[in-house]
C-alpha cells in the first residue's frame, strides 16, 4: 500500500526567525537522509505541516528549490495549528506531507518579464518564485515587484524589501513598495525614494510601475490575501496582460492536500476545481472561467 | 459478459458460498427503513427494497475511523487493518455507480491507502429493482450497472439471470459448479421485459443534458433562496449521499499526553465550517452559499465515468426533514415545474 503523501515524515527545526510580532520564519530539515533525498518542488508548492496531537496546517513553501539549506516556511499565528507551532524551538520535530500542489509553471515563465505583486502574508508564496527567478536570472526579462504592507511592523522580510528598494541595480530588480498605516520608517523612505514608495493599498504602486510594464512580453504572478485579487485583476486587466499570463496563488481550507476531502472544492458545477490539486495557483483565465476561485 | 441462471430456491446454496468468501453484507429491515447489515442466513436478506438509509459507501470510507497513533515527539504511524474479506449482497445499480464515482476520487493518484484496501478487498454483487416515488436515477444515466460489479442478479420470476463482472465472480460462479445453469432464450426475453418494464416505471426525471447549466448558469436566480430558506442544514442530505464524500481529520491525544490518534469523519458542506480558513474568512459563509454549493457539486459530471456526481437514489429527498426535493429544487429553477 502507498502510504506516501498520507503519513507524515519527521523533520526536525533547526532555526526560528521572529519577522513580526505575528509571524515567524521556521528552518526544516527532514530527520531522515532519505526523506531529504527525494524531497524536491516546485516554487509556489505547499506542505502540510503536523504538530503531534495538534493536528496539520497546509504551508506554502517560502524558498526556492535553488536554494540548498533547509525548507523554509513563513507562519503566521492565526489558528489552532499555527499557535502551537509558534511555541516550537530550534530542535523540536513535526511532521511534513508534501510538497502538494502544482507550483507556478517557472519555465513557461521563461523568456518573459515578471511582475509580482505581493499583499500582506502573499510575499511568503511569492518569496519562492522570487528567488528562483532571481537564481535563473539570465532566463527572465526585467523584473517588477509590488508589495503591499500595512505598516513596517507587519512587513514580512522587511529588510529585504527595503534594501530592494535602496538597491535596485543589486537586486536586478524594480523594486515599489506601498504602505496603509502612519509609519515612520515607511514615511522616511517615501520622502527618499517618491517614485518607488507610496502610501495606499498595493494597486497605488502600478502607476509608479506602469512605465517598466510591457504588456507582451509581461506575466504577472499574484499573492496575497483574497480580497486583494480582484482589485490587482482589474488593473493588470486595464493594462491588458492576457489572462493566461497571470498566475494568482489561492487560500482555502486544505485539509487532505491531494483533492479528497473535499473542503477546497471551488467553481459551479460545469468546471468543478480542487484548489489543493489543480491548484494553489491558476491562471486569471481559470478564474474567469471557474466559479468563486476570486 | 458471461450469463448464467440460478433458481430462486437454490439461493441458500449461492448465499453460502459468498459466505465462504467473505463476510456478507445486505439490506435488512429495520423498522420503516432498510440497512445494510452483516447477515449469517439468506433468510435475514431483503433482496425486495427499496433504498437503504445510509449507502454502501459506509464500507469503504468509515463515519468515523482513526487512521493514524501519534506518538508525540516521535511521529506517526499508520493504523493499517487487517483486510477483511466483504460481500455486499443486494446492492442497487444507483448505489454501484455511486461507488465507481466514488473511485475516481479515492483510487485517483496518491490512493487513499484505507479505502483502496477496504475497496480491493471486497466482492460487489448487484440485484435488479424496481423504482419508486422517489428514484430518478434514469434520468441520470444510473438505473444500469455496466460495470463496478462482481456479479449482478436480475430477477426473473422464478430464478436470477446473472451477469458476471470480474474475475472474482467468475470464480464465485465457477466455485458453484452444476448449481448455475445456462440462461434459455426464454429467459432472455424474460429479462428484457422486465427492463423495459422497468424503465417505464420511473415517475421523477430530471433535465440531464443541461445539469451542469442549470446549477450554475442560474447560480444567481432567486429561487435557490426559495428553497435554502426552507433548508435547516442539518447534513443529512450529505450523510446518506452514495456520493458525498468530504471528510474532517482531527487529532486527540490521550491523557497520558503521549500517544493519541489521528481520526477522520464524514464532514458535510452544510456545516458553516466547512470553507472556514484560521483567521476566520468564510468562503462559504452564508447556508444560502452552502445550499447553492451542494446542488453545483452534485450537478457536476465526473468525465472518467460519464456519470453525475448524483446518482438519482434519492435519499437526500426521502431523508430531507424540511422536506425539500433534489429534482423539485433543479426542475424550479429550469423552469420545468
Amino acid at each position: 500500500m502507498v502510504w506516501d503523501l498520507c503519513v507524515p515524515k519527521l523533520a526536525k527545526i533547526v532555526e526560528v526567525i521572529e519577522l513580526t510580532p505575528i509571524e515567524k520564519l521556521f528552518k526544516l530539515e527532514f530527520v531522515s537522509e532519505e526523506d531529504a533525498k527525494v524531497f524536491t518542488f516546485k516554487p509556489g508548492q505547499f506542505i502540510e505541516v503536523s504538530v503531534f496531537g495538534v493536528g496539520e496546517v497546509p504551508i506554502s513553501i517560502c524558498k526556492s528549490p535553488t536554494r540548498s539549506g533547509p525548507l523554509e516556511l513563513a507562519i503566521r499565528r492565526v489558528g489552532r495549528v499555527t499557535n502551537a507551532i509558534h511555541k516550537l524551538k530550534p530542535g523540536d520535530i513535526v511532521g511534513i506531507r508534501g510538497p502538494l500542489g502544482n507550483g507556478f509553471p517557472v519555465e513557461k515563465m521563461r523568456g518573459f518579464d515578471v511582475l509580482f505583486v505581493a499583499g500582506g502574508l502573499g510575499m511568503a508564496p511569492l518569496r519562492s518564485v522570487l528567488q528562483y527567478v532571481i537564481d535563473n536570472r539570465r532566463e527572465y526579462g526585467d523584473i517588477i515587484f509590488l508589495y503591499g504592507v500595512r505598516s513596517y511592523r507587519e512587513a514580512l522580510f522587511r529588510d529585504m524589501a527595503i534594501d530592494m528598494v535602496e538597491h535596485p541595480e543589486k537586486w536586478g530588480l524594480k523594486m515599489f513598495l506601498s504602505y496603509e498605516r502612519e509609519d515612520e520608517v515607511f514615511e522616511g523612505l517615501r520622502q527618499k525614494y517618491p517614485e518607488r514608495v507610496r502610501k495606499g493599498v498595493v494597486t497605488v504602486l502600478f502607476e509608479c510601475a506602469d512605465l517598466y510594464i510591457k504588456p507582451d512580453k509581461v506575466c504577472a504572478v499574484i499573492g496575497g490575501p483574497p480580497i486583494m485579487y480582484r482589485f490587482v485583476l482589474k488593473e493588470l486587466a486595464k493594462r491588458k496582460i492576457p489572462p493566461e499570463r497571470i498566475y494568482l496563488t489561492l487560500e482555502r481550507r486544505m485539509k487532505c492536500g491531494v483533492g479528497k476531502c473535499g473542503h477546497c472544492i471551488v467553481g459551479g458545477a460545469t468546471a468543478i476545481k480542487y484548489v489543493c490539486k489543480d491548484g494553489p495557483v491558476f491562471t486569471y483565465s481559470d478564474a474567469l472561467a471557474v466559479r468563486g476561485l476570486v | 459478459m458471461r450469463y448464467v441462471k440460478l433458481f430462486k430456491e437454490k439461493f441458500p446454496e449461492f448465499f453460502e458460498a459468498l459466505k465462504k468468501w467473505g463476510e456478507v453484507h445486505a439490506p435488512v429491515k429495520h423498522g420503516k427503513f432498510y440497512s445494510f447489515k452483516r447477515v449469517s442466513s439468506p433468510g435475514e436478506v431483503v433482496l425486495d427494497y427499496n433504498r437503504t438509509m445510509i449507502p454502501p459507501k459506509k464500507f469503504f470510507i468509515k463515519p468515523l475511523e482513526a487512521i493514524m497513533k501519534v506518538k508525540v515527539g516521535r511521529g506517526y504511524e499508520p493504523i493499517a487493518e487487517e483486510p477483511k474479506r466483504l460481500v455486499l449482497l443486494g446492492l442497487h445499480a444507483c448505489d454501484i455507480n455511486g461507488l465507481r464515482i466514488l473511485d475516481t476520487v479515492f483510487m485517483d493518484e496518491p490512493k487513499d491507502p484505507y479505502y483502496a484496501t477496504r475497496r480491493e478487498n471486497a466482492i460487489i454483487v448487484g440485484v435488479s429493482c424496481k423504482p419508486d416515488d422517489h428514484c430518478f436515477c434514469k434520468s441520470m444515466g444510473a438505473d444500469y450497472a455496466w460495470v463496478g460489479f462482481d456479479l449482478f442478479l436480475h430477477d426473473i420470476e422464478h430464478s436470477y439471470i446473472i451477469r458476471v463482472g470480474s474475475l472474482k465472480g467468475e470464480e464465485i460462479v465457477e466455485g458453484l459448479g452444476n448449481l448455475m445453469v445456462e440462461p434459455s432464450q426464454e429467459d432472455f426475453i424474460k429479462f428484457r421485459d422486465f427492463e423495459l418494464n422497468r424503465s417505464r416505471m420511473f415517475k421523477r426525471a430530471l433535465e440531464l443534458s443541461h445539469l451542469p447549466e442549470i446549477a450554475d448558469a442560474l447560480y444567481n436566480s432567486d429561487l435557490w433562496t426559495k428553497f435554502a430558506d426552507k433548508c435547516v442544514g442539518c447534513t443529512s442530505c450529505n450523510l446518506v449521499c452514495p456520493t458525498c464524500r468530504c471528510y474532517d481529520v482531527a487529532e486527540n491525544v490521550d491523557l497520558s499526553l503521549k500517544e493519541g490518534v489521528r481520526t477522520r469523519r464524514w464532514d458535510s458542506c452544510f456545516i458553516r465550517s466547512h470553507a472556514l480558513v484560521a483567521g476566520g474568512l468564510n468562503f462559504r459563509p452564508t447556508r444560502l452559499d452552502r445550499f447553492k454549493h451542494r446542488y453545483n457539486c452534485k450537478s457536476s459530471m465526473e468525465p472518467r465515468t460519464g456519470l453525475c456526481f448524483c446518482v438519482g437514489c434519492g435519499r437526500c429527498s426521502v431523508f430531507c426533514p424540511a422536506g425539500i426535493d433534489h429534482v423539485e429544487v433543479l426542475n424550479t429553477l429550469w423552469g420545468l415545474t
